[in-house]
């Protein structure tokens, strides 16, 4: 059975994975929506000028990108399934039901990483040249990063599994998915703050940070894990 | 007796306990005057908020564990209970805000704050609400069962994370509930402090009951309806 | 009537109920079916129709009374039933960004078909589309769709097949396609069809099935039906209709 599960999830992922490469559907809008977001955040920041030192506030700025930007993707990944009644037929195989949240999830996570890895080195030339460097090494982000999209990627993938049945489902997913990820968001600044400005104590303070990631992780994938037979049979 | 009658009563014994609280902060639980000899009324909002501010985090929990009922057995009737908690967790959590607000203005000079309580405490309440928008959006009545109970099962980590923030975190929300002597009430205002939560409580109680009851109530109606319609 | 590797009956429907409140989409329904039969269902709008093929289909739980495909039970033996069925819906259930060679071999993936590209290849040939097999879906006409979402059905070799509306939204000559194809696949599998056809659901049936507020309002082998008598019970459910 296990075997079965394992190839199942690979066929799931890798169909999402050849549907993007066909279309670039999310990678582009996600894309578009990062640059978008730069653009705004340099009218926002127009007046401060030189007086605001834009290392303070970018893991901020960076991490408000990141959670729209996956919204555009998660809100996709399943008008895909949705759209022919595919997945109905999904659910008419002889598939566990987890199989299909992790390989949804997994899917998820790749785009938005690459997203992110995409529009973060845009994002560092736009806004902070002529700053000063990253002081701590630069692994330290890929790691917040990292274990930050996870918990969006998991929780997320739940959410969009039933905003997709939804009357007004683009703006219902964020209704119900930017409160829910507060908590994470809120440590994976903090963590990627202690990562770029550095200090003494830094380090200490991002892996502080980085247990609260670890933690909402842990829990929030545990949990979405054991509603989702019940969210997609529904 | 049946459980309607019991709730009016539990009704009319909560509001006596939270009014008579409110009388006591005035001529027995330390009238704390101000140094010009005024009567501090900013104190007195205490007895309230803190009572409804800890009664929205144990109602809440009761939308969780109803949600977790519902999927579980798929009984409606669980569904109905998730629903209506969750309503009164509204209530009070607006309550909570609109007393916090007038308290953190007189005692901090300004009407908000961004500090970890609060802004947990804000979060909570766009999760209630969400709960809500969530609900309206569902057409089909099982799925919005599922998707509520759900949804109110992740909503509800937050209010452990807002509860337990001022110990935690940096906050300068004052720490009410911690624990032994270091809470610093003097026993008068423990006493009214312990009576106001006593009767909140039962005010929640009473509320969901009767909330409960007028539910079940339009649900019988629906099914005389379904009965004599064939 | 033909022969499947069910043995005995391929649907015992016992006391079948969907309700979630007081509304109740299926209320009671028996019936049986023998192997290698055609079952139309018929039923106005809101009749339970869906509800019921979707319960057989392990898609929703009954909250009472039992129904079993094949001898397998849909609640507790859903999984094995699983690879027992097959779906044609009168939405194609495939993706419009994979080609029609992905699609069917991304199913195979996910019913654990041994020698799975022979499979997809002779399916393909067989619904006369292994000269498109590498263009997508998106491109294809509605029959094409339809026609390929039969090969998809098929994939597993199911022993019942649930025909959902198949005839919908299809041109003559794609019916007539969609006709002999399942005239070539009768012979060994069970059918359950819904349909709104009065003609064309009692033309290809061996029994047929009134659904009204979820009830059974009629259940007979075909034989035994006056079509006059027939078409009667039908035109009252309707007015019974939409509850």
């Amino acid at each position: 059975m296990a075997g079965s599960s394992w190839r199942q999830f690979k066929a799931i992922l890798r169909k999402d994975l050849v549907m993007e490469l066909r279309t670039h559907e999310m990678i582009t809008s996600m894309g578009l929506y990062a640059i978008l977001t730069m653009v705004v955040y340099q009218i926002a920041l127009t007046e401060a000028g030189e007086a605001l030192d834009v290392r303070l506030v970018m893991p901020g700025l960076i991490w408000v990108a990141f959670i729209f930007m996956s919204l555009l993707g998660l809100n996709r990944s399943f008008v895909h399934e949705k759209d022919q009644g595919c997945i109905d037929a999904l659910l008419l195989s002889p598939v566990d039901r987890p199989v299909i949240f992790f390989a949804k999830s997994a899917g998820n996570l790749l785009f938005l990483l690459v997203v992110e890895l995409l529009s973060l080195p845009v994002f560092a030339f736009l806004f902070l040249q002529g700053r000063e460097g990253i002081t701590n090494p630069i692994w330290l982000l890929g790691v917040v990063m990292f274990a930050a999209s996870v918990g969006i990627s998991g929780v997320g993938t739940l959410l969009a599994t039933m905003t997709v049945n939804t009357t007004g489902k683009d703006i219902l997913l964020a209704v119900v998915f930017v409160p829910l990820m507060y908590p994470l968001l809120r440590a994976a600044v903090g963590a990627t703050f202690a990562a770029i400005i550095g200090g003494p104590g830094s380090v200490e303070t991002f892996w502080a940070w980085m247990t609260w990631i670890a933690g909402f992780d842990v829990i929030m994938l545990l949990i979405a894990f054991g509603l989702y037979e019940f969210v997609i049979g529904a | 007796m049946n459980r309607t009658k019991i709730a009016r009563l539990v009704l009319v014994l909560g509001g006596m306990l939270t009014t008579a609280a409110f009388l006591m902060t005035f001529f027995w639980a330390n009238p704390s005057l101000l140094p010009d000899g005024r009567v501090d009324f900013s104190q007195k909002i205490f007895y309230f908020h803190v009572p409804v501010a800890e009664a929205s985090f144990l109602v809440f929990f009761f939308t969780a564990l109803y949600g977790v009922k519902f999927l579980l057995t798929k009984d409606r009737r669980y569904d109905m209970r998730a629903k209506i908690a969750t309503e009164v967790t509204l209530f009070f959590v607006l309550l909570t805000m609109a007393t916090g607000i007038l308290w953190t203005k007189v005692a901090w000079g300004v009407w908000w704050q961004w500090e970890p309580r609060l802004t947990t405490y804000f979060i909570m309440t766009l999760l209630v609400i969400a709960y809500f928008v969530l609900r309206n959006s569902v057409e089909d009545e099982e799925k919005r069962a599922v998707y509520a109970a759900a949804f109110g099962i992740l909503a509800f980590i937050d209010a452990p994370i807002s509860f337990f923030i001022t110990r935690w975190a940096e906050s300068i929300h004052p720490v009410v509930l911690a624990g032994g002597k270091s809470s610093g009430l003097e026993a008068p205002m423990l006493i009214t402090f312990i009576i106001a939560q006593i009767g909140m409580l039962m005010l929640g109680y009473a509320f969901y009951e009767m909330r409960l009851h007028e539910e079940e109530l339009k649900e019988r109606l629906e099914a005389l309806k379904v009965k004599v319609g064939g | 009537m033909g022969e499947t590797s069910c043995t005995g009956r391929a649907l015992e429907v016992q006391g079948l109920t969907r309700a979630f409140g007081v509304r109740k989409a299926l209320d009671g329904v028996e019936f049986e079916l023998p192997d290698g039969a055609f079952l139309s269902i018929f039923g106005p709008n809101g009749a339970g129709k869906t509800t019921l093929v979707k319960i057989l289909t392990t898609l929703l739980n009954p909250s009472a009374g039992t129904a079993k495909v094949c001898g397998l039970d849909v609640v507790t033996d859903a999984v094995e039933l699983r690879h027992r069925i097959g779906l044609i819906s009168h939405n194609p259930l495939l993706y419009p960004d994979l080609t029609a060679e992905e699609n069917l071999l991304f199913f195979a993936e996910m019913y654990g078909i041994p020698q799975a590209t022979e499979r997809v290849r002779d399916l393909l040939e067989s619904v006369e589309l292994d000269h498109r097999r590498l263009d997508i879906t998106r491109t294809f006409s509605r029959g094409m769709l339809q026609r390929l979402s039969i090969a998809r059905a098929l994939l597993h070799k199911p022993d019942i097949l649930f025909l959902d509306e198949p005839y919908s939204g299809l041109d003559p000559h794609a019916m007539d396609i969609l006709d002999s194809l399942i005239a070539q696949i009768r012979g060994d599998h069970t059918f359950v069809m819904i349909s709104h056809d009065l003609t064309k659901g009692l033309e290809l049936c061996s029994h047929a099935l009134i659904l009204a507020n979820g009830r059974v309002v009629l259940f007979d082998e075909k034989d035994a039906i006056d079509e006059g008598a027939f078409r009667e019970t039908y035109r009252s459910t309707v007015g019974m209709g939409v509850a």
